[in-house]
């Protein structure tokens, strides 16, 4: 056996066996030390194998169940990177629980094994080559995730928790009929039952599947997968999921869990566009959603008064432009796909900032958090500039990548899509700014507070990331250019390697 | 065979009726009991190819699980949460059972159209499968009650089965337990989901959770 494959299987039973683990230690810190280890060391072992699919190609294993190729090499990047800034960000988050007494023994250790747990089953997602294993997977984020979302128990995150099951359950029964469809289409090819289900089978055969079933198929496909993605109008579970979930579980939703589910319809839509006539019917379909979720969370954007709320809306808005981008394809595609690592990032910090000053407030309430640069210079700061990227102000990342869909879809004579897109982020830009400025600087604070106190452990927390999106939105480097190329190639196929040779941002 | 198998695509039709018009809750588990069973016996009968010891493994596997396991654990949550009967659910039941003819009629022509049920040979087996399909959704819109809803997800887990073992010839035996794994886990989760709300609410009637809007 090879390293890299040596390196696969240990990323993936690592945070599998240390949850388990953490779930009898003796003390909440002590399972909350092991799981950022257990984080940091699968990210070794993770971007080991990353960096190996890049150099020397695709890497199967499980006699080609698992794999890792472009596409998901480049999303595993997205979620290793993820899930490290969160772990660190809930050590932190959770050591000022523990002082507060707000969160006991057992919920810290509940919430250590329910973490590595998650990342090992979105893991398991982003490897499978077999359909119906990427469909247990994404399954099982859904059941693991739920008890996060009331590690600590009230009524309104049972609500939350309740409510996230039963449409997500939902959502993953219309996926499970979709994937059998998408079985049954193969019929005609008479695979041996070890490669029915496999990505890599049918996207070689898919001029010779069923078109009438891959069309069904897609459609329960979209609506299942879509609702674990948030896309509107199966979004409703999301915004009370992120509210009510402690914030490093926020981040992790926004962050990438919603982009793992996206990932599961950009493994489809190569198929389906093939099986199709490479009519662009998917492609039509996704834009439909993604402008749908975008003007949607626009108007509810313009109402909130509740600040991890917003950021919810923020996130179904930014999961309809990957969408979008999915859908204008060509240059969209590449756009989409850089515009989920950027997002990835940017909602982490943000959620990072908003449940530390949560935390300081103690409450969430747009009306009530006033002054936080005062009140906490470095998170103050940190999502005063998060929300400013998040709402697409230039030189930030964000900014370029929905610059470059909004560009493609002028490329594409797509002049009605570009307009409501840029109606949608002008609303969503407008209301932002809105909330914004009060929250940082408006009005003295109610009670006398000391200013707050400048914590270089934190400032990592928040710069680090912040200095990321602010250098790729002003120079990409030539591996990631070549990382996005490689992973778009394979959405898109061949009709999108030529349209991006002009791009440098 | 063909008529065996259509009896018990009959049955599973009746069986979607009457969890559409029952109101007692215990009633509406032993039916889902007796529907699980049914999906048991039909894995071994509804294959094309013959028996073969994956088709016994999963079969023994849903006939436990669904026929024994799900209703045990539901009727645990009844206890816990001392809850009798769905009292006013947003469809009365007579019209629930309507809505289910109307679900069937529906099932029937959407059969008829997706080249599925050509591949099985045997006409009445896509609809009714999809006529569980609508049970199960219809359940989990229509009903206040947590319980029911679970129920519904379990119905609805049913009908996709079915399409499963007649429509897909050949899914891996893993990748069959797994998904079997993650149903009964679903199950699970929801019933301790069922438990939280009952200790915070002391009921389970979802359209009372409203706190969180917007």
């Amino acid at each position: 056996m090879q390293y890299t494959e040596i390196a696969l299987w240990a990323a993936l039973a690592a945070p599998l066996c240390i949850g388990l683990l953490c779930t009898i230690l003796p003390t909440a810190r002590i399972a909350l030390g092991v799981m950022c280890g257990c984080v940091l060391a699968t990210a070794l072992a993770g971007f080991f194998a990353i960096g190996a699919v890049y150099t020397s190609g695709t890497v199967f294993i499980a006699s080609s169940w698992l794999f890792l190729d472009p596409l998901s090499a480049y999303h595993y990047g997205v979620l290793l990177l993820v899930f490290c800034l969160s772990s660190a960000y809930a050590w932190v988050y959770f050591s000022q629980e523990l002082r507060a007494g707000h969160l006991d023994r057992r919920q810290g250790r509940l919430f250590a094994g329910l973490w590595c747990e998650a990342c090992a089953a979105m893991t398991l997602v982003l490897l499978s080559n077999n359909l119906g294993i990427m469909w247990v997977g994404i399954e099982a984020t859904t059941l693991v995730t739920a008890f996060l979302i009331c590690i600590q128990v009230s009524r309104q995150s049972v609500e939350a928790m309740w409510k996230y099951i039963i449409i997500c359950s939902v959502g993953m029964a219309f996926a499970f009929m979709g994937t059998l469809l998408i079985a049954a289409s193969a019929k005609g090819l008479d695979l041996a039952s070890h490669d029915a289900l496999l990505w890599t089978v049918l996207r070689e055969n898919a001029q010779r599947l069923d078109p009438r079933l891959i069309k069904a198929a897609f459609i329960f496909l979209l609506v299942g997968y879509g609702t674990k993605a948030g896309l509107a109008p199966m979004h409703s579970w999301l915004p009370d999921a992120h509210t009510q979930a402690p914030s490093p579980v926020s981040a992790l939703f926004s962050g990438f869990l919603l982009s793992t589910a996206m990932y599961c319809i950009m493994r489809y839509m190569p198929v389906i566009e093939a099986a199709t006539g490479n009519a662009g019917w998917a492609q039509r379909l996704m834009i439909g959603f993604g402008l749908f979720s975008l003007l949607i969370a626009a108007v509810f954007i313009a109402s909130q008064k509740n600040l991890k709320r917003f950021l919810a809306y923020s996130s179904i808005e930014h999961i309809g432009i990957i969408a979008l981008g999915l859908g204008i394809g060509g240059l969209g595609v590449f756009a989409a796909l850089f515009h989920t690592l950027n997002h990835a990032v940017c909602k982490t910090l943000a959620f990072f900032a908003a449940g530390r000053l949560g935390q300081l407030f103690g409450t969430y309430d747009l009306r009530e958090i006033q002054g936080a640069l005062h009140r906490s210079p470095v998170w103050g700061a940190g999502l005063f500039l998060a929300i400013l990227a998040l709402i697409g102000v230039a030189p930030f990342s964000l900014f370029m990548s929905e610059f470059f869909i909004l560009k493609a879809a002028i490329g594409k004579e797509l002049f009605l899509v570009a307009a409501l897109l840029l109606i949608g982020l002008g609303t969503v830009f407008i209301c932002a700014l809105g909330y914004l400025l009060p929250l940082c600087w408006e009005g003295a604070p109610r009670e006398k507070s000391e200013p707050g106190r400048f914590v270089t452990g934190e400032a990592f927390l928040v710069y680090i990331p912040l200095t990321a999106l602010l250098v790729l939105g002003l120079w990409m480097p030539e591996p990631l250019q070549s990382v996005l190329q490689k992973a778009a190639h394979i959405i898109s196929g061949a009709a999108a390697a030529t349209s991006l040779a002009g791009i440098r941002p | 065979m063909t008529a065996y198998i259509e009896i018990l695509m009959m049955l599973l039709i009746l069986f979607d009726m009457a969890l559409l018009g029952v109101s007692r809750l215990r009633t509406c588990i032993t039916v889902s009991s007796l529907q699980g069973m049914l999906l048991g016996v039909f894995t071994v009968f509804g294959h094309t190819h013959g028996i073969t010891l994956r088709i016994l493994l999963i079969a023994a596997a849903t006939f436990l699980l669904k026929g024994f396991v799900f209703p045990r654990l539901l009727r645990r949550s009844i206890r816990e949460a001392n809850a009798g009967n769905e009292l006013e659910p947003y469809v009365g039941y007579s019209m629930s059972v309507i809505a289910g003819l109307v679900m069937l009629g529906a099932a029937l022509w959407l059969g008829a159209r997706l080249p599925l049920s050509s591949a099985i040979g045997i006409p009445l087996v896509v609809p009714a499968a999809l006529t569980t399909f609508f049970t199960g959704l219809f359940l989990i819109i229509a009903r206040k009650n947590a319980l029911t809803q679970c129920l519904g997800y379990i119905i609805l887990e049913n009908g996709i089965y079915v399409i499963g073992v007649a429509a897909v010839v050949e899914i891996p035996v893993l990748v069959e337990l797994g998904i079997l794994l993650d149903a009964s886990v679903a199950v699970l989760v929801m019933g301790v989901a069922i438990y939280h709300i009952n200790r915070e609410f002391d009921h389970i009637e979802t359209d009372r959770l409203d706190t969180l809007k917007g």
